[in-house]
């Protein structure tokens, strides 16, 4: 590929306001460093420089006024969530019916985690509803006064993802509805098939509608107490995340003692092994975002604003 | 203003691509590849131009250096009276590191020469 090509596509890499202003010297500077030929050392760096300055501008990291630092703090936790309800709903299908395969004098430890795990998702999930809610008429504020033209791309992309999903949703639950268990469960590949592609549309519309968040995000007018609430809110997001993972590990040793045919796909009694290569997966991608969100519930909780005192 | 933006508090280090920068704008103005080649003269170190340019936005945006007027693609870039100051100050710092270090090392006797002294 020519240096020129090359240095195109990795201009794209960077925020647009920062290309606008330095895209065309940095250009210029890897068409003169390449010398005729782009070298792999050259394009890493400058892929790295890309990544440091989409970090800088969502404010995830760099010198920030607090307000800034926490503003972007929250929305690397709402970012982190995306791929954590991903990885949440793997492990949901992954566990259908982990009861029923389990020695019943052998649940305990796997029943609590598993109670953990269903808990920390009610409460994320409610937390999150909740700093929706707070930042909603900031958001209504914004969209109101001409922002919606800042946002607009976005908005369609969601919009059109959404309008896809709900049909295919309905689609494949009416299909379900008419199957047998095996065959939902591998014996139908036309299903199967399927379901990849209604995994595929749902994961799509929640990164867009995630998208769509954080630009909105980074655009609100929040008031100061409304930036102090969300903060909290993301923490408390941060840290169901964290026994989230937490709890998803320990039901995976608890079920690897207890009851590893399970883990493996195997008959019951079956010698099996307690790797599965699909929670393996997920847990890496879990431990992941949540450690994005621990990252981002610290710059949220170190830049929010303190409560006005007391009268 | 320190150069340092993270941690002012924290002493610049000598390859640090913003004290490099300053430097080598401290003999004139100089577009990015003239940046590159100079400061791999004096230095004897190879920064990349996505390195270069996240440290000239930060050095820009925080007034020490100022953009000149473009000629074609490439643009100079000129140390302000703030990067100025704000070299002066690292500089400073530095020198008082190297300082302390040489005389220090003058006064002890090196820890290889001691071991060749002890086994011979």
């Amino acid at each position: 590929m020519s240096p020129e090509r090359t240095s195109g596509l990795l201009l794209r890499l960077y925020p647009a306001r920062w290309r606008a202003r330095y895209g065309e010297e940095l250009k210029a500077l890897i068409l003169d460093a390449s010398e005729g030929r782009a070298s792999w050392r050259l394009g890493i760096d400058v892929a790295l420089g890309a990544v440091r300055e989409r970090l800088r501008s969502a404010g995830i990291i760099g010198d920030l006024p607090p307000a800034e630092r926490a503003r972007g703090g929250i929305l690397l936790v709402l970012a982190a969530w995306a791929p954590f309800v991903m990885a949440g709903v793997v492990v949901q299908k992954f566990s259908e019916h982990w009861q029923t395969a389990t020695p019943p004098g052998s649940r305990t430890l796997a029943t609590s985690a598993f109670d953990v795990l269903l808990s920390g998702a009610a409460v994320a999930t409610a937390l999150i509803l909740a700093g929706v809610a707070v930042a909603l008429p900031a958001a209504v504020r914004f969209l109101r006064s001409g922002g919606w033209r800042e946002v607009r791309r976005h908005l369609v992309v969601a919009g059109a993802l959404t309008v896809a999903a709900v049909p295919v949703s309905i689609m494949m639950v009416v299909w379900a509805h008419g199957l047998s268990a095996a065959q939902r469960n591998g014996q139908d590949a036309a299903y199967e098939t399927a379901v990849v592609v209604w995994a595929l549309v749902l994961a799509l519309w929640l990164v867009a509608w995630t998208v769509v968040g954080v630009a909105l995000g980074r655009r609100l007018a929040l008031s100061t107490r409304a930036l102090r609430y969300v903060s909290l809110l993301a923490v408390g997001v941060a840290l169901s995340m964290a026994a989230m993972t937490a709890a998803t590990a320990l039901w995976w040793v608890a079920l690897a003692r207890s009851a590893p045919w399970f883990l493996a796909g195997e008959p019951a009694g079956s010698p099996g092994t307690s790797f599965a290569p699909a929670l393996l997966l997920a847990a890496i991608v879990m431990v992941g975002a949540a450690g994005a969100a621990a990252i981002g519930a610290s710059r949220a909780l170190r830049g929010a604003p303190p409560a006005a005192p007391r009268p | 203003m320190p150069i340092r933006s993270k941690n002012p508090n924290e002493a610049a280090r000598s390859n640090d691509p913003p004290v490099l920068i300053l430097t080598s704008l401290a003999s004139g103005p100089k577009h990015g590849y003239a940046l590159l080649q100079d400061i791999e003269s004096f230095a004897g170190v190879t920064l990349g131009p996505g390195t270069l340019y996240g440290a000239i936005a930060r050095l820009e945006e925080r007034g020490l250096i100022e953009p000149l007027g473009a000629s074609g693609r490439r643009r100079p870039y000129a140390l302000t009276a703030a990067g100025a100051t704000a070299l002066e100050m690292t500089l400073a710092e530095l020198r008082t590191i190297v300082e302390e270090g040489t005389a220090r090392l003058a006064r002890t006797p090196r820890p290889q020469a001691a071991m060749t002294e002890r086994f011979a």
